[in-house]
């Protein structure tokens, strides 16, 4: 099965390419039916490979050459996937999500005139994403990793056609190339050091962990590191992904959950090998994942879009996830990564459900009590919260309470603040819940009209998505209850080490943690319920809470020192090197009417003159360069 | 050899087809038929060449090496490629169709030569033929001040650059006392380099600097460009442009290689300095035909690299990057031809009313911009890498990736006006089916080359 | 210092200085006149080097046909008077500053190199039987290239300089630029 996994992309490739072709002429439904069953194809080849790989006969990572990619001089990239246990896992996640994000989306994009279009795009993100995944070089996973970002581009764009979305979208984009960069630096060093680009021949001249330090390797993992900052939208470059929300609803499930944003762990994990010999960068991953994760938990807290909500919570797990990564434990980040992606996609389609009910409508301010109309929605939501707030035995609890500890074993004061972030994750959690679902209905007499229960294509998915958010977690028991670490196993098949708990006070930390969440979950959940299950809601804020609504504004402190300077910068070089041109250009022709030849002399007096001065001034400057500088 | 015989001759056969033939769509049939012809002899050529025996021809004024004959070949297919894209437009531009194909056909030749010689002589003699026809066609459209101007600009401004040439290549004749590009190795490397020999160079490296649009004496580039009937700026920009650099890497490869301690710092300040002035220049433009400007002078840097690196990897990167980039932009160009308004204003709501022309578009941009599976960035990705592997300049590297990632500012500028801004664009001429088949046909190049780069590198 | 040495520097010093003549002059009849005795001032120089007939073909050739045809078109098209538009001091500041600061750097970059000079009796090739052997043997291949370099000029003056229906006075004059 392993070797047909080149059957995973190909079938969304497919998918993308008659979607693509046909999209004016093929009625919406039949193109949703084959982008569903694209995905739905490599979901089943991805659950094969799963199960290969899982079987103890799986020898080690399996890598299927498909063709020659560059040859130059000594230099030879393959088109290769890599199949192991890390892989395909992410398969699993990609794939497995991706479809019922496909299915939802048949109901939830019924009506738009662009269906087909859609799922073309939709298809091609999976595509890249398992791209991204699935190579067995730095360079494929560079091609996939430029992919999604632009895929995530198109999919926010082509829907909003007549908004000016262009800000957020070219935000996103300069982001995702600031962070594209350092992963391309990163690679360049890669190269320069070690000659290759493929997973196993780098790392199998790395040296082993802890041996030995240079400040090579965490050169290399900072610049890849910068590159995951941008994908996965950790301080500083994080605010492209509150600000794309402006596409479909189910696009910011697929983007949040399944694919995108969790790259940059893809590739930390991945390298792991990489970053063990780099503490120092590996502190830096869990310092700013530990911030991040404070921030956009504090962000959150006051925010009224119910997608602007779950985006900063998203930032906020990613931050969860870095940390876990930070401190060496790997498999824990992926186990929150696929966790997240249960609960993540739930949230976000359940959102998705309640503006469809809606009619559009993404305000808090204008719900409320909408759990008697949409009661499968607010069921699943409630799953969905409890889970991302870490309610004990949720798939939430078991990942969160797992980076926790692996924390408290690395800093006592990491814990502490990272506990503090899952606190906060509880508030505004449940405050949105509350503001949603309970208390009266705010909106318009209209809105309230038209409320009711979405159809079955989109509550299916929610319900399959809220068993998993329920018991997902159950592939890596925690010790207390007679853990059993399934997925460390598995993961350790790829060498993807994990951090083993033990040690006398290990059953009283578990204790008290899982003390620590019940009652605290409980408090949470009455104060929230007395402060925001209510008829009036104005949303309006002063103080402090007033700079958390604006996000600490970071976006105005971005304008302020990067974006205008760099305007004036560009404005000035623009005004000398084309003041001559065009200025020149435009006198010239308006000269000419009146008599030619005085225009050619115009001309050679004018700027041809100046633009032979500067000609001759480069010269100069370039034989002083060549002769008495550089000796 | 065969081709620089058989360009010529249908070059005169074209100025004959001019005096026999009134109607311009003939006229443009047989230029077409031509260029086919004119391909299949680059093909035969090649292969009648062996891989590793180099011929040397008229007491070594040329060499026909396996990878000149190599871009010879991916160059008149380019060229056919223009020809079948806007072969239309030619006509448009005046009255003398016949005598426009005549001089695409010599600059070919020009280009033949500046691939294979060995003699700095048959260097410069390339670089005019190549020179002399494009000054004409940018003043082609007469109706046009625009182009009487850039004509007359572009010619000024040759001039100037053809005596630095030629005073560089004086200088390097008095130094080695050849003008054998080959022997010129051993007599110039001696123990203390001539000082004649390292201003003969400079003042060399300065007026390919001219003819590549090099900062700083990029400066003709936007006017020139912009001014010339957009047919042949798409000609300039990119056939030519491309030949240019070649003849550039050629001489500094094989003749200055062992020299490169001396030169390579001043060039790398060059590409730093073009990098620079042409994205972010570029990033200020109005007028869409005006930032293909800035956005060739941006692309220059990046071929610098190949020069830079004087190792084998740069021909496989020069080769990669030419065709990568011409095809882009010709496929641009001929996009651009069809609409009135050049400004970005111009692209507006282009996705409803030709959906077709703005998806190829926005493959074109992506490749030009660097986008992985495309072309450019399998491009960028050899002349980086060969820089990379000679283990120096890291700096500028760096620097270039950086600039990189402003280009994608101004050429997605044009997808975001296509797809995202409502309007109605002014198409000039209607879009044939024949049109869009080769559109198609350029974009799959552009993805053949970024996902089977090797297909285009068994050559080299 | 022999008389070669001599003869030498003196042609130099004519050559350089008409030459600025032509750069300096306000009228252009009077430049086009600077630049024949510039190009006589180098067919001595050729005469030096025994290098007769390209001496007389230079004479022949630019100070007889192309200088005539230049003065031709300058008095044809009446620019003789002094028209030339008055440029700011500033611009001819620039002009002189960078153009005087290239040559010195010029010059400082290459003063230390040994220039050898050549055997100035031992060299015949200058003589017409030599120069024609050489012409068409050895570099055969760039003197019939050349040709067609001549065809693509000679096309110019065609496309540019033949009138079309649409034309202002300014194509006209493009026409001997372009040659």
């Amino acid at each position: 099965m392993a070797n047909l996994v080149y059957l995973v992309p190909l079938f969304p490739l497919i998918g993308f390419l008659i979607n693509g072709i046909f999209w004016k002429r093929m009625p919406k439904t039949l193109g949703g039916v084959i982008g569903c069953v694209a995905i739905l194809a490599s979901f089943i080849i991805s659950l094969g490979i799963f199960f290969e790989v899982k079987s103890a006969s799986f020898q080690g990572p399996l890598v299927v050459k498909l063709f020659d990619f560059i040859q130059s001089g000594n230099l030879n990239i393959h088109f290769d996937f890599q199949v192991d246990a890390l892989s395909s896992l992410f398969l699993l996640i990609i794939t497995g999500i991706g479809f019922l994000i496909h299915v939802y989306s048949t109901s939830y994009m019924g009506h738009d005139e662009g269906m087909v279009k859609y799922f073309a795009y939709l298809n091609l993100f999976v595509f890249s994403m398992l791209l991204l995944v699935l190579g067995a070089n730095y360079l494929i996973m560079f091609i996939g990793w430029e992919g999604v970002g632009l895929c995530s581009y198109l999919l926010i764009g082509f829907w909003f056609k007549n908004r000016d979305y262009t800000n957020a979208a070219k935000k996103a984009f300069v982001m995702n190339r600031i962070g594209d960069l350092g992963f391309l630096v990163g690679m360049l060093l890669i190269l320069f050091n070690y000659g290759t680009l493929a997973y196993q021949d780098v790392f199998a001249k790395l040296p082993a962990a802890h041996t030995e330090t240079s400040s090579m390797y965490n050169w290399i993992a900072l610049c890849l590191f910068i590159g995951a900052m941008g994908k996965s939208a950790q301080i500083p470059l994080y605010t492209w992904l509150p600000d794309a929300m402006a596409g479909p609803t189910p696009v910011s499930a697929l983007i949040h959950a399944a694919t995108m944003v969790t790259a940059g762990i893809y590739m930390i994990a991945r390298s792991h090998a990489l970053y063990d010999l780099a503490p120092m960068a590996l502190d830096l991953v869990a310092v700013i994942g530990l911030a991040t994760a404070l921030l956009a938990a504090t962000i959150a807290l006051y925010q009224n879009d119910i997608k602007k909500v779950l985006a900063y919570s998203t930032v906020s797990q990613l931050g969860f996830m870095f940390l876990a990564l930070g401190v060496g434990a790997y498999t824990t980040g992926v186990f929150h990564v696929m966790t997240h992606a249960f609960f993540k996609a739930l949230l976000f389609l359940g959102a998705g459900s309640v503006i469809h009910a809606m009619g559009g409508e993404q305000d808090i301010k204008n719900m409320g009590g909408l759990r008697k109309k949409l009661p499968i929605t607010y069921i699943t939501f409630l799953i969905g919260v409890l889970a991302i707030a870490g309610f004990p035995f949720t798939s939430g609890f078991v990942s969160k309470d797992e980076i926790l500890l692996a924390v408290y074993e690395h800093n006592k004061v990491f814990f502490y603040l990272a506990a503090f972030a899952a606190v906060l994750t509880a508030i505004y959690m449940f405050r949105l819940l509350m503001l949603v679902f309970m208390g009266g209905f705010r909106g318009t007499h209209d809105q309230e009209h038209h409320l009711h229960e979405s159809p079955a294509a989109i509550t299916i998915p929610l319900i399959i998505l809220a068993i998993f958010s329920l018991v997902g977690g159950f592939v890596q028991i925690p010790h207390l209850f007679g853990g059993h670490d399934y997925l460390n196993q598995f993961l350790g098949k790829a060498g993807v080490p994990a951090v083993i708990h033990e040690g006398p006070g290990l059953e009283m930390k578990e204790w008290t943690l899982f003390g620590a969440t019940c009652v605290g979950l409980l408090v949470i959940f009455l104060a929230t319920k007395k402060l925001f299950a209510v008829s009036q809601f104005d949303g309006n804020y002063s103080g402090f809470k007033k700079v958390l609504a604006n996000k600490w504004y970071v976006d105005e402190l971005y304008d302020t020192i990067i974006v205008k300077p760099i305007g004036a910068l560009s404005g000035i070089l623009d005004k000398f090197a084309e003041k001559a041109g065009i200025d020149g250009l435009v006198n010239g022709v308006g000269k000419t009417v009146r008599w030619g030849g005085d225009r050619m002399r115009l001309l050679q007096t004018g700027q041809v003159g100046f633009y032979i001065f500067i000609m001759v001034l480069g010269m100069v400057a370039l034989f002083t360069l060549g002769f008495f500088w550089i000796k | 050899m065969k081709a620089i015989i058989a360009t010529t001759v249908f070059g005169v056969i074209m100025m004959f087809a001019g005096l026999w033939v009134n109607d311009k769509k003939s006229i443009a049939g047989l230029a077409t038929f031509l260029f086919a012809a004119l391909l299949g002899v680059t093909i035969w050529d090649l292969t009648t060449t062996s891989v590793n025996s180099p011929k040397s021809l008229f007491n070594d004024m040329l060499r026909s090496e396996h990878y000149s004959l190599w871009f010879n070949t991916i160059m008149t297919g380019c060229s056919l490629l223009y020809v079948l894209l806007m072969g239309k437009e030619v006509q448009k531009v005046g009255k003398y169709v016949s005598e426009y194909f005549a001089l695409i056909f010599f600059i070919l030749c020009g280009l033949y030569l500046l691939s294979m010689y060995n003699n700095l002589l048959m260097m410069f003699i390339g670089i005019e033929i190549l020179s002399i026809p494009q000054y004409i066609l940018a003043g082609s459209d007469k109706r046009n001040l625009k182009s009487s101007e850039a004509s007359l600009k572009y010619f000024l401004m040759g001039a100037f650059s053809t005596g630095i040439l030629l005073m560089g290549i004086t200088l390097l004749y008095g130094a080695a006392r050849t003008f054998n590009i080959t022997e010129m190795v051993t007599l110039m490397h001696s123990d203390a380099l001539n000082p004649l020999a390292l201003a003969g160079i400079l003042f060399i490296m300065i007026a390919f600097s001219f003819k590549v649009s090099a900062a700083p004496m990029h400066m003709w580039t936007p006017d020139v460009y912009d001014g010339s009937p957009t047919v042949f700026t798409a000609f300039m920009a990119t056939v030519v442009k491309s030949a240019a650099f070649f003849a550039f890497l050629r001489l500094f490869q094989v003749s200055f290689n062992s020299l490169s301690e001396h030169w390579v710092m001043v060039l790398a300040i060059i590409t730093a300095a073009t990098l620079l002035v042409g994205n972010v220049t570029a990033v200020f433009q109005q007028s869409v035909k005006r930032m293909l400007a800035y956005s060739s002078i941006a692309q220059a840097g990046f071929m610098l690299f190949a020069v830079l690196a004087v190792n084998a990897v740069a021909w496989q990167g020069i080769i990669i990057y030419a065709v990568a980039y011409s095809v882009a932009t010709i496929g641009i160009f001929a996009v651009l031809v069809k609409l009135k308004d050049y400004t970005y204003d111009g692209f507006n709501g282009l996705a409803q009313r030709e959906p077709l022309l703005a998806f190829v578009t926005t493959i074109f941009l992506f490749s030009l911009a660097g986008i992985p599976l495309t072309g450019g960035f399998m491009a960028k990705y050899y002349v980086l890498l060969a820089v990379v592997q000679q283990g120096q300049l890291m700096w500028l590297v760096i620097f270039a990736l950086l600039m990189a990632a402003i280009s994608v500012y101004y050429y997605f500028r044009v997808i975001i006006a296509m797809y995202f801004k409502a309007g109605t664009p002014e198409i000039s001429s209607p879009v044939t089916g024949g049109d869009k088949f080769m559109l198609v046909v350029t974009c799959a190049l552009v993805i053949l080359l970024g996902v089977l780069p090797q297909l285009f590198l068994t050559k080299v | 210092m022999e008389l070669y040495d001599i003869l030498f520097w003196v042609l130099s010093a004519i050559a350089v200085s008409c030459a600025l003549g032509v750069i300096l002059s306000r009228n252009p009849v009077n430049s086009v006149l600077f630049l024949i005795l510039t190009f006589f001032a180098i067919s001595g120089h050729y005469v030096l080097m025994n290098a007769q007939f390209l001496a007389i073909v230079n004479i022949i050739v630019y100070a007889g046909a192309i200088m005539v045809l230049f003065l031709f078109v300058i008095m044809l098209m009446n620019l003789n008077a002094d028209v030339e538009p008055q440029k700011g001091q500033l611009v001819q500041l620039a002009g002189v500053i960078s153009g005087g600061i290239l040559f010195l750097v010029v010059l400082a970059s290459i003063k230390t190199a040994k220039a050898e000079i050549m055997d100035k009796t031992s060299t015949d090739i200058g003589l017409i039987s030599n120069l024609g052997k050489v012409l068409f043997k050895e570099y055969v291949l760039p003197f019939e290239i050349s040709s067609v370099l001549f065809l693509s000029a000679m096309i110019g003056a065609i496309v540019i300089g033949k009138k079309e229906e649409v034309k202002t006075s300014a194509t006209a004059k493009m026409e001997h630029v372009s040659e």
